[in-house]
């Protein structure tokens, strides 16, 4: 059950609102093995799917709703923040009615804390919308498997084109909170701690070329230095030596 | 009510069941099932079918002994297609007799809520009759046909003529029932629609056929349409622009934004919904500036706190971007992959039934050899090298023509495809075991990709 468990561990790490519109995926794994254990001419193979697909399809409508509802919320979120960056530019930025450095600085923090938490929104919608098509695709794969049918195929292409499947919307307003917070909390901060990464990377550098030339060379003689044996040559290695830093 | 006739049916069919059933298991089973089907009722607490499935819970929850109770879960469950097309019946000819009998939907209800310990909000919109029963009643039809925009205005003026007397609570009924209500009745109706053993044709299509609005046809009783409206970012600037043409957010009606936008399918409902929204995510920020100056020193001393320690709000929250970052791109990454898995299989399938097809045929002839010719000239089409790749692999394997071979293509796509949208690698090393030799080159492949 290992997927149980993950989604488990996932519902609880999730925002508590959002706990319950999660997929019923242990119910539904019972019904399969109910399904699979008892089934007789009785009430037929075809009624036993039809059920089924009836609760699946119930749980796709509650992911639907519950996707476009918070994605309509973001939509509006997202507006608000825009106009709220503006605001605070206009009113107390550098040219705007009231410049304050002071109150710039703390409007814009503020508004920045709300554009990253507004942004893991998003990506935790994304998530949810991701970790049901997950959860759909093996129930039914459990389904296919115990009943010898073939729904999942055919029922889950037609769960690629619902609503809470297709996130290209959301993922564009990420992608837009990730533009905003670029373009507009580049300048401060951002330069001392590029500075300070440059630094730490010439300074990897330079000890990787003395590791370098300190190997154990085979024209090893009795003035040679020993090899340099960095504790922390792994680390240094992974800094990434060849990841383009933008000169600012 | 109809409810009742059509539970005994049930009741009777399920009574022969009774004596197939594995009553150890289905005990086991039962109470989670009958969370399940809990869970699915609080969700759905106006409609009809909710109301059948809390009374059948009432019931088994009363019942002391276990068999009767299992009956009446089970029976609602496995029902016999007797029962099942009469549970089809009465919920479909229910929305028909709502349009004039408001008032036995309501009384009906607050007996089973007393019944039943639902800690719903949307039990507060029970006195408020009309508006669900009038969303019942026109997803009865509208999922059967094809959405029809030619009748959308008659009746949308209808709405927005009667339409000024709603209070504010309404709008809470709105936000609540939009997505509670419909799409439960709708599904409901989509199944009479269909042929009753259809298994995969039953699918959600009908919320698939239209994002904005499906329009009721065939049942059509003069009711307004309530589907899930999909929103952008366009069609909220023009909302926007509306709102501020009318004076704002407090001052602007539904009606006039609605007129002012003059949109196509939007109904006054969504309207009305996405206004309190919006409402809502104004009012907050704005007295937040009135406290601004509070704040200030509070900032203040926090920013001061940056400098001192070496990684201060900006740098936490700096590094909360990155994070966040990261997981989308790879929640990205994940949501291609298994696109990409699901295009495979449907294309693994299309080859399977062209062999199979090109196997019947040579039936005949009897000539063995001339299988793996027409699957390779076929893969040469594939969209992917990945998949060209893999299914020449597979149709390599498959081209003996023994009856294993056909199974273990069957089975391949849905086994390969299922195992590789979990997020651990360890099914994808299960995949390797379970899945046969023809598709076993194929999860390897996998790892590679996604590195």
């Amino acid at each position: 059950m290992k997927f149980g468990k993950w989604l488990k561990q996932q519902i609880e790490e999730t925002l508590p609102a959002w706990r319950d519109k999660f997929l019923s995926y242990k119910e539904l794994k019972k019904l399969v093995r109910l399904i699979s254990s008892t089934e007789s001419p009785e009430y037929g193979k075809v009624d036993a799917e039809a059920e089924f697909v009836y609760l699946l399809n119930n749980e796709i409508d509650k992911f639907n709703a519950f996707f476009m509802e918070q994605e309509e919320d973001f939509i509006i979120r997202h507006r608000e923040l825009q106009q709220g960056i503006e605001r605070v530019i206009d009113t107390w930025g550098p040219n705007g009615t009231k410049p304050s450095q002071a109150e710039y600085k703390d409007e814009m923090a503020k508004v920045r804390k709300d554009i990253v938490d507004f942004h893991g929104e998003m990506v935790l919608l994304v998530n949810y919308s991701n970790v049901n098509y997950t959860g759909l695709g093996k129930i039914l794969k459990k389904y296919d498997k115990r009943t010898g049918r073939l729904l999942r195929l055919p029922f889950i292409q037609k769960v690629l084109e619902q609503p809470f499947f297709v996130t290209d919307l959301v993922s564009k307003l990420v992608k837009e909170c990730e533009n905003t917070i670029d373009e507009v909390f580049s300048v401060e901060v951002e330069e001392e701690i590029v500075k300070v990464q440059r630094e730490a990377i010439t300074v990897a550098e330079k000890l990787l070329s003395m590791q370098e030339i300190r190997r154990g060379s085979s024209t090893y003689g009795h003035f040679s230095l020993p090899p340099l044996d960095l504790p922390d040559s792994d680390l240094i290695h992974s800094f990434q030596l060849n990841s383009p830093i933008p000169t600012v | 009510m109809e409810a009742r006739p059509a539970l005994s049916i049930q009741r009777s069919g399920a009574s022969q069941l009774s004596n197939h059933v594995v009553a150890g298991g289905l005990s086991s089973s039962l109470p989670a099932l009958s969370t399940h089907l809990e869970e699915t009722c609080q969700k759905f607490p106006n409609t009809q079918q909710a109301h059948a499935e809390r009374e059948l819970m009432t019931r088994h929850l009363a019942h002391a002994t276990l068999l009767p109770a299992n009956n009446g879960v089970v029976g609602h469950i496995f029902s016999s297609s007797s029962g099942f097309s009469s549970d089809i019946h009465y919920s479909s000819a229910l929305p028909n007799e709502q349009n004039s009998r408001n008032s036995p939907f309501i009384s009906q209800s607050p007996i089973n809520t007393a019944a039943l310990p639902l800690s719903q909000s949307s039990n507060s919109l029970l006195p408020q009759s009309t508006i669900p029963s009038h969303r019942n009643k026109e997803n009865s039809g509208s999922w059967c046909t094809d959405p029809d925009f030619l009748d959308f205005p008659e009746w949308a003026d209808q709405l927005i003529t009667g339409d000024d007397a709603l209070t504010s609570n309404w709008n809470e009924l709105l936000v609540d029932n939009d997505m509670n209500l419909e799409p439960k009745t709708a599904y409901q109706v989509a199944k009479p629609c269909t042929t009753v053993p259809a298994q995969t044709q039953q699918l959600p299509s009908p919320s698939v056929e239209s994002h904005s609005v499906v329009i009721p046809s065939s049942s059509a009783n003069n009711a307004p349409a309530k589907p899930r409206m999909r929103w952008t970012p366009e069609l909220h600037e023009a909302f926007v622009e509306a709102v501020n043409q009318l004076g704002g957010s407090e001052r602007a009606t539904p009606k006039g934004v609605l007129k002012l936008m003059k949109v196509e399918g939007l109904t006054i409902y969504h309207v009305k919904s996405h206004l309190q929204k919006y409402r809502t995510a104004r009012y907050r920020p704005e007295p937040s500036e009135g406290s601004s100056e509070k704040k200030l020193t509070s900032m203040e001393e926090i920013s001061s706190l940056d400098l001192k320690a070496g990684m201060g709000i900006t740098e936490a929250l700096r590094l909360q971007m990155e994070v966040q970052k990261r997981l989308h791109e790879q929640l990205e990454i994940q949501r291609n992959l298994q696109l990409r898995i699901e295009e495979q299989g449907r294309y693994l399938q299309m080859m399977f039934e062209k062999q199979k097809s090109g196997l019947d045929k040579l039936k005949g002839s009897s000539s063995n050899p001339e299988n793996p010719p027409a699957p390779s000239d076929a893969t040469n089409e594939s969209p992917t090298k990945i998949e060209l790749e893999s299914s020449q692999r597979g149709n390599g394997n498959s081209g003996t023509g023994t009856v294993n071979a056909k199974s273990m293509l069957e089975r391949s796509p849905q086994e390969v495809c299922g195992e590789h949208t979990t997020p651990e690698t360890v099914d994808l090393e299960k995949a390797e075991t379970h899945v046969s030799e023809s598709s076993s080159q194929q999860p390897s492949k996998r790892p590679r990709l996604e590195e």
